[in-house]
C-alpha cells in the first residue's frame, strides 16, 4: 500500500516542477548569493552582503563615484562645509517605503541610532560628530568635533532609516525613550527608501527582496521584480543551480578553478569588480619574533608573491588577484602605480634576517588562515614553505572567521601572520588605513599587525584633518612608502572581485567601466536587466 | 558454552578449526589482505610514495590540479601536490587515529554497558543517567568544547572524539546485557553462585561480542568521518598534515570538473572501511564456529 | 505498569536534561572567544564590549549565571541570541520544524531501507543477494552524508536535473500558512496538494543523502543480528517443522534481531539532528542543525544552550519511545531496574 502510494508520487513529482515553471514565468527573478550572513539592520551592516542588501534596501546622503575615486550626491542634492559645518540639502521627492516622506529628521535620527547601537561602521561617526541637526524639514546640518576629511565619504556608509516607522515598531530596550531603537524590528524588516524592500528575511540563508515601486529613481526597464539573495550556498551547488538556470550570479568566493570550469559552459560570463580591497598578510608586530622589523622584512622578502598570483589566475586576461605596491590599493587617493611591485627575493630575506635579533629556529611562526576561502589555504601553505626555508618552524591553523576576528584583537593570542582581505569602507584612504595602523584605534580584526609607530600616526592625523586635495595625496603617498618600509604586513595582492553571471542578466555597473564603482558597491539590482 | 575470556580466544584463533572457517570464506581473506596492504603502505610510507615530499606545503606548481596522468597517477590537488602520496599518508594518520579512539573508548564503553546492565539499581541508574547526557549532547558541541580548553592539535582531536565515542558502546552492550541477563545459563550460573565478574565478562561479554566486533570494524570508518569533520570545522587534523575526510570535504568544493580531488580519498576511504568490515565478518564467523 | 515505567523514564530524562543544561552552560562558557565581541562586531568598542557583558551578566560567576539561566527558564525563556537578537525560542521555533521535517523523512528511509536489506541479506547470507546488500550498505556508511548531497546533486541536479537542490520550496511557491512547521502537512491542511508536492520533491535529495550512512549501519545490524538468531535453536526447529522462509523470518528471525537495531536505530535518528547540519548546507535547508552549528561558532551563549537542549530533548525523547518499543516487543525486559 505504502509502496504504491510512493510511486504514484513519484510520478506526479517528475512533472511538477514544469508545472511550476510556467508560474514563475511571469516574474522577472534575480538569484545571487554570499556568504552568511545577511544583516538588514543598518546600524549592524559591515559586511560584503551586508553592503549590497544597504545599497538596495536603503539610501545614504552620497554615494560612490562610479569610474573613479570620490562620491556622488544620492539624496543630497548638494552641500557645503565651512570648518568643521557641514549643511546638506536633501531631495524633496523621497518617499520611504511606508510612504512617509524622507526629512532631515529621518537623518538625524539614523546618525543617532547607528552612534547609539555602537556597531556597524558607528565607529566612522561615534566621537567625530559632535551634533547632527534638522534646520529645516530639507536641511540638516553636522558640526563635527574636529578637522575630519573624510567625513561626506564616510557618509556613504549611513543608510537612513524611517524614524517614525522604527519608533513606531519600537520594543523595550535599553535607550531609554527610544525603547530598543527598533532594533528586533529591523533584524527582520526594512524601514528604508531603497529601490527594493524585504519580503522575508532569514540571515542565515536568504533575504527576499521586491521591487519597491514609489523608488525616486529610475529602474532598467528589465530590472528584476524579485531578488533572492542567497547565503552560504557551497560552490558545487552555486554551479549546478546556474546551468540549471536557476541562479543568475555567483558570489565573489569561489576557487579560480571552479570559476573557469563554469566560464567554459554556454550562456555563462565573468564579471570582474576591483580596486580597494587588499588581502594583508597580518603580522603579528607585538609579539617575537616579529616585533623585530627585521624579521618583518625578512618574511616580506621571503613571500611567494609570483606563485600567489599564479593560484589566482582564472584565464589570460582576467584574475582574482593583481601585484601591490604597499598599503594602499588602487583606486584610492595615494596610490602611486609608479612604484615598483613587491616581488621575492630569498637573498634579501636572509640579509635581513641576519640582522634580525631572534634566531629563527627556536622562534615558531603561528600561521591562521580563514577556513571559509579555500584560496586561502593555499596562501598560508605558500607562507609556511617560504617561511620554513629562512628556518622558521611553522605551525598553520585552520580558523574560522569568527575566532579569528576575536583571536586578533589581542596582541597576546593573534597569530604571527594571517590573510585577511581589508576594503575601504568608504570610498577615502582614511577609512582602510586609519583602522588598519592607527594605535589609537582600538584593536579590530583590520589592526591585527598591532602597530605602533610615531610617524605612521602622525601621517594619519595629518591625512584626515588636511583639506586640500592635492596636500591629502602627498601624505598618503608618504604614508605608502613608510609602511612599505615597516613592513608590519606582507602586501599579498590585490583582490579583484570574478563573479560568475548568466547571460540572462546584463549588470551594467560591472561591465561598463564609466559606471563601475569601488568594491561592494556595484550589486545595484535597480539597474540590472533580467531577459525572459 | 565458552569460559574464556574474550581476548583469549582471539588468540585462540590460532586452532585448526577457526583458521579453516576464516580461511574458507574468500571475502574474509580479501579483507585481511586489504588490511594488511594498507598496514603495509601505511607503515612503508616513506618508501612506498612517488613524492613524499608532496606530504609538505606545496608540491609542483607548474602541475596544479592536474588530472591523473604518467606522473601523477591519481592527479595532484590545488596546490600540484601528489594525490596517491597523500592518501597513503592519510591512510597512516587514519589508522593511527582509529587506534587510538578505539582502544580507549571500546573498553570504556563496555565496562559501563557490563556494570550498568548487571547490577541493576542504582548503579544502572547513575551510569546510564551519566551515558545519556554524553550521547545527548551532540558530538560537535562536546568537540569544540574539548577543543576550546586545549589547543587543536591531532591528540586533542582523538581525545575529543573518544569523548564521543564510548557511549555508543554503553549502549549497546547495556541493552544486550539486559536481554541476557534474562537468559539460562546466566540464571544458571547465578544458581550455582558464580561470582559477579565470572558472571559478567565470562558469562555475558563472550555474548556482546559479535556485536561489538561488528561496530567496531564499521566504526574505524565512522572515526576516519568523524574526524574529517572536525578538521573540517578547524578542529583536528592541521595542513599540511594529509588527511583522508578533510580532502574529501575539500574537493567537493571543485566537483564535478576536478573529480579527482574528491573521488580518489573517497574511494580509499571505502576500501578501508571495506577491508575491515570483511575481516570482522571474517573473525566473528571463526569465533562463532569454534564456540 | 508501562505508565510507571514511562513516569520514572520521564523522571531520568529530567534528570539528564539538568545534567546537560549544566554541562553545556559551562561548556559554552569556556570555548574560546568573547560572545560579547563577536555580536558587537569587529568595529566595537571596548565600552560596548564591557556594556554588553555585563547587560548579559557575562563577568559573574558562573554558577549565579547558571541561576539566572533556570529562573529564566522557569518562565520559559531561553534568553536572547546575541547574534540575531531575537530571543532563542523565536529562532527555535523558526528552524527547527525544517530539520525535524527532514529528519523524519530520513528516518523512514532509514528504516524501510535498512531493515529489508538487512533481512533479505541475512537471509540469503553467503549469496550473491547478501554481497550486493552488503555492499550498498557499506557504500552507504563509508561515505559522509555531505559527500552523498553532492553527489545526488551532481547526477540528479546537475547532468540529470529532475529535482530541486535548494531550499524548502520552488520560489514560486508560497509558504503554507503555518501550523506545524512542516510544509508537507500544512500543505494539506491548507489543501494545496501542488505545494505538498513540491516540498515534497524537494525533500527527497536532502532526505536520503542524510538517510544512507545510517541506513547503511541499520543494514549491518539487521544482517548480523539475524544471522546470530537464525542459529538459535528455535529457529532452527521452526525450519526442521518446515516453516516456510517468510513465516521464519517475519516471526522467529526478525524480531529478536530487530532488538538491538531499534536502539541504535533510535540514536542514529536523534543523532540526525545535531549532524544534518552540513546537508543542510549543501542542500540550503533552512534548519536548526546549521543554526546549531552557526550559533557555536559564534559563540552565541543562550542559543547554544537553548539549541543543544532542544536537540537533547529530542534524543530523550526518542530514547524513551525506543526502550517503550522494546518492551513492547520483548516483554521479558523490565523498564525499570531488574534487582529492586
Amino acid at each position: 500500500m505504502k509502496f504504491k502510494a510512493s510511486l504514484l508520487a513519484s510520478a506526479v513529482l517528475t512533472v511538477s516542477p514544469f508545472l511550476l515553471a510556467t508560474q514563475s514565468h511571469a516574474e522577472r527573478v534575480l538569484r545571487l548569493d554570499e556568504s552568511p550572513v545577511g544583516e538588514i539592520d543598518p546600524a549592524k551592516a559591515t559586511d560584503y552582503a551586508d553592503t549590497v542588501l544597504m545599497q538596495n534596501l536603503y539610501d545614504t546622503l552620497v554615494e560612490p563615484k562610479k569610474g573613479g575615486p570620490g562620491v556622488d550626491p544620492l539624496l543630497a542634492s548638494e552641500w557645503a562645509a565651512d570648518g568643521t559645518a557641514y549643511t546638506f540639502k536633501l531631495r524633496p521627492d523621497v518617499k520611504f517605503h511606508s510612504g512617509n516622506p524622507l526629512t532631515a529628521d529621518d537623518v538625524v535620527f539614523s546618525l543617532n541610532r547607528m552612534i547609539a547601537m555602537g556597531q556597524g561602521f558607528s565607529n566612522l561617526f561615534a566621537g567625530r560628530v559632535e551634533k547632527a541637526e534638522a534646520v529645516d524639514p530639507h536641511t540638516v546640518k553636522f558640526t563635527l568635533a574636529s578637522p575630519y576629511a573624510p567625513f561626506v565619504a564616510a557618509l556613504a556608509r549611513l543608510p537612513i532609516v524611517d524614524s517614525k516607522e522604527v519608533m513606531a515598531r519600537k520594543a523595550d530596550g535599553k535607550y531609554g525613550e527610544f525603547g530598543d531603537y527598533g532594533e528586533a524590528w529591523l533584524s527582520a524588516h526594512d524601514a528604508g527608501s531603497g529601490a527594493y524592500t524585504v519580503e522575508s528575511q532569514n540571515p542565515q540563508t536568504e533575504t527576499v527582496m521586491g521591487k519597491f515601486s514609489g523608488y525616486f529613481l529610475p529602474f532598467a526597464e528589465n530590472a528584476p521584480d524579485k531578488v533572492h539573495y542567497r547565503y552560504g550556498v557551497e560552490a558545487p551547488t552555486v554551479r549546478a543551480l546556474m546551468s540549471r538556470g536557476e541562479h543568475e550570479i555567483s558570489d565573489l568566493w569561489l576557487p579560480p578553478e571552479v570559476i573557469r570550469a563554469m566560464a567554459a559552459e554556454p550562456g555563462m560570463k565573468l564579471l570582474q569588480e576591483a580596486g580597494a580591497t587588499g588581502e594583508y598578510i597580518k603580522l603579528n608586530t607585538a609579539r617575537a619574533p616579529l616585533d623585530d622589523v627585521h624579521c618583518r622584512r625578512a618574511l616580506s622578502y621571503a613571500f611567494d608573491y609570483g606563485n600567489t598570483l599564479k593560484i589566482l589566475k582564472i584565464n589570460d586576461t582576467i584574475s582574482q588577484g593583481i601585484p601591490m605596491k604597499g598599503p594602499l590599493p588602487s583606486g584610492l587617493v595615494g596610490y602611486d602605480p609608479s612604484l615598483p611591485d613587491i616581488t621575492q627575493d630569498m637573498a634579501k630575506a636572509k640579509e635581513e634576517l641576519a640582522q634580525c635579533k631572534y634566531d629563527p629556529k627556536s622562534s615558531p611562526l603561528d600561521i591562521a588562515w580563514i577556513a571559509e576561502v579555500p584560496a586561502r589555504e593555499r596562501i598560508a601553505l605558500l607562507m609556511q614553505a617560504a617561511f620554513s626555508q629562512l628556518g622558521f618552524p611553522v605551525n598553520v591553523i585552520k580558523t574560522p572567521w569568527v575566532l579569528v576576528s576575536d583571536q586578533v584583537t589581542k596582541p597576546e593570542t593573534a597569530p604571527h601572520a594571517v590573510e585577511i582581505a581589508v576594503a575601504a569602507v568608504a570610498p577615502d584612504p582614511d577609512s582602510l588605513l586609519y583602522n588598519m595602523y592607527s594605535s589609537k584605534v582600538p584593536p579590530t580584526w583590520m589592526s591585527a599587525e598591532h602597530l605602533k609607530d610615531d610617524k605612521v600616526d602622525e601621517l594619519l592625523e595629518a591625512g584626515r584633518s588636511e583639506a586640500d586635495p592635492a596636500k591629502r595625496e602627498a601624505i598618503y603617498k608618504e604614508l605608502n612608502v613608510r609602511l612599505r618600509d615597516l613592513a608590519p604586513t606582507i602586501y599579498a595582492y590585490e583582490f579583484t572581485g570574478v563573479f560568475v553571471a548568466r547571460d540572462a542578466v546584463a549588470v551594467p555597473t560591472l561591465e561598463d567601466p564609466a559606471q563601475r564603482t569601488l568594491d561592494n558597491f556595484n550589486l545595484v539590482f535597480r539597474t540590472m536587466s533580467v531577459a525572459d | 558454552m565458552d569460559r574464556s575470556l574474550p581476548l583469549a580466544r582471539l588468540f585462540r584463533l590460532a586452532s585448526s578449526k577457526a583458521w579453516a572457517t576464516f580461511f574458507a570464506n574468500p571475502l574474509s581473506v580479501l579483507g585481511l589482505i586489504i588490511v594488511l596492504v594498507i598496514l603495509v603502505l601505511s607503515v612503508f610510507a616513506g618508501v612506498l610514495t612517488p613524492y613524499p615530499e608532496h606530504v609538505g606545503p606545496v608540491g609542483d606548481f607548474s602541475a596544479m590540479n592536474a588530472p591523473p596522468d604518467g606522473a601523477y597517477w591519481f592527479g595532484t590537488d590545488t596546490m600540484g601536490r601528489d594525490l596517491l602520496t597523500r592518501i597513503v599518508y592519510g591512510y597512516q594518520l587514519a589508522l593511527i587515529m582509529a587506534a587510538v579512539v578505539l582502544s580507549i573508548a571500546t573498553p570504556v564503553g563496555v565496562v559501563v554497558g557490563l556494570v550498568a546492565g548487571y547490577k541493576g539499581g542504582w548503579v544502572d541508574y547513575a551510569l546510564m543517567r551519566i551515558t545519556d547526557i554524553f550521547l545527548a549532547v551532540p558530538p560537535l558541541v562536546l568537540a569544540m568544547a574539548i577543543m576550546g580548553f586545549l589547543q587543536p592539535t591531532l591528540m586533542n582531536g582523538m581525545l575529543a572524539i573518544t569523548a564521543m565515542w564510548w557511549p555508543w558502546y554503553a549502549r549497546l552492550v547495556y541493552n544486550v546485557t539486559r536481554a541476557e541477563t534474562q537468559e539460562g545459563y546466566v540464571l544458571a550460573a547465578e544458581t550455582v553462585g558464580a561470582s559477579t565478574a565470572h558472571i559478567v565478562f565470562r558469562e555475558i561479554l563472550p555474548n556482546c561480542m559479535p556485536s561489538i566486533v561488528t561496530k567496531m570494524t564499521l566504526d574505524v570508518g565512522f572515526v576516519i568521518l568523524m574526524a574529517s569533520s572536525l578538521s573540517f570545522l578547524g578542529l583536528g587534523v592541521q595542513p599540511p598534515t594529509p588527511d583522508l575526510g578533510s580532502m574529501v570535504a575539500e574537493g567537493a568544493k571543485y566537483m564535478p570538473s576536478s573529480w579527482w580531488l574528491t573521488v580518489w580519498p573517497a574511494v580509499a576511504i571505502l576500501v578501508v572501511v571495506l577491508g575491515f568490515n570483511l575481516l570482522g565478518d571474517g573473525l566473528r564467523e571463526a569465533f562463532e564456529a569454534e564456540g | 505498569m508501562i505508565w510507571k515505567t514511562l513516569y520514572s523514564r520521564l523522571k531520568a530524562s529530567l534528570i539528564v536534561m539538568i545534567g546537560i543544561s549544566i554541562l553545556i552552560f559551562a561548556v559554552a562558557r569556556v570555548m574560546p572567544g568573547d560572545p560579547a565581541r563577536i555580536a558587537l562586531g569587529a568595529n566595537a568598542s571596548a565600552e560596548q564590549v564591557a556594556a554588553l557583558r555585563a547587560d548579559r551578566h557575562l563577568d559573574d560567576p558562573l554558577p549565579l549565571q547558571y541561576w539566572e539561566f533556570v529562573k529564566a527558564l522557569s518562565h520559559g525563556d531561553l534568553g536572547k541570541s546575541l547574534f540575531t537578537n531575537r530571543p532563542v525560542s523565536t529562532d527555535i521555533a523558526q528552524f527547527l520544524p525544517a530539520t525535524l521535517e527532514l529528519v523524519v523523512v530520513s528516518g523512514l528511509i532509514m528504516a524501510l531501507l535498512g531493515l529489508p536489506i538487512g533481512a533479505i541479506s541475512a537471509h540469503f547470507r553467503g549469496r550473491a543477494i547478501d554481497q550486493i546488500g552488503r555492499l550498498v550498505a557499506l557504500l552507504g556508511v563509508c561515505t559522509p552524508a555531505f559527500v552523498w548531497g553532492v553527489i545526488l546533486q551532481l547526477l540528479l541536479g546537475y547532468f540529470w536535473p529532475i529535482f530541486p537542490i535548494q531550499g524548502r520550496l520552488m520560489d514560486a511557491t508560497p509558504v503554507p500558512p503555518t501550523v506545524t512547521g512542516f510544509y508537507l502537512l500544512d500543505s494539506l491542511i491548507a489543501g494545496e496538494p501542488g505545494t505538498f508536492l513540491d516540498a515534497l520533491h524537494h525533500l527527497i535529495l536532502p532526505a536520503v543523502a542524510l538517510a544512507l550512512g545510517g541506513m547503511g549501519q541499520v543494514a549491518r545490524l539487521t544482517r548480523s543480528n539475524m544471522i546470530e538468531v537464525y542459529g538459535k535453536p528455535y529457529v532452527e526447529m521452526a525450519e526442521a517443522y518446515g516453516f516456510r522462509p517468510w513465516r521464519i523470518v517475519s516471526r522467529y528471525a526478525f524480531v529478536p534481531a530487530f532488538i538491538p537495531t531499534l536502539t541504535i536505530l533510535g540514536l542514529e535518528f536523534a543523532a540526525l539532528l545535531g549532524n544534518a547540519f552540513l546537508v543542510e548546507k549543501v542542500f540550503g535547508w533552512p534548519g536548526l542543525s546549521r543554526y546549531g552549528v552557526d550559533v557555536i561558532l559564534r559563540k552565541d551563549l543562550d542559543a547554544i544552550v537553548g539549541t543543544v537542549l532542544i536537540i537533547a530533548a529530542a534524543f530523550l525523547i526518542m530514547n524513551i519511545v525506543v526502550d517503550l518499543l522494546v518492551t513492547l516487543i520483548n516483554p521479558r525486559i523490565r523498564l525499570s531496574s531488574r534487582r529492586d
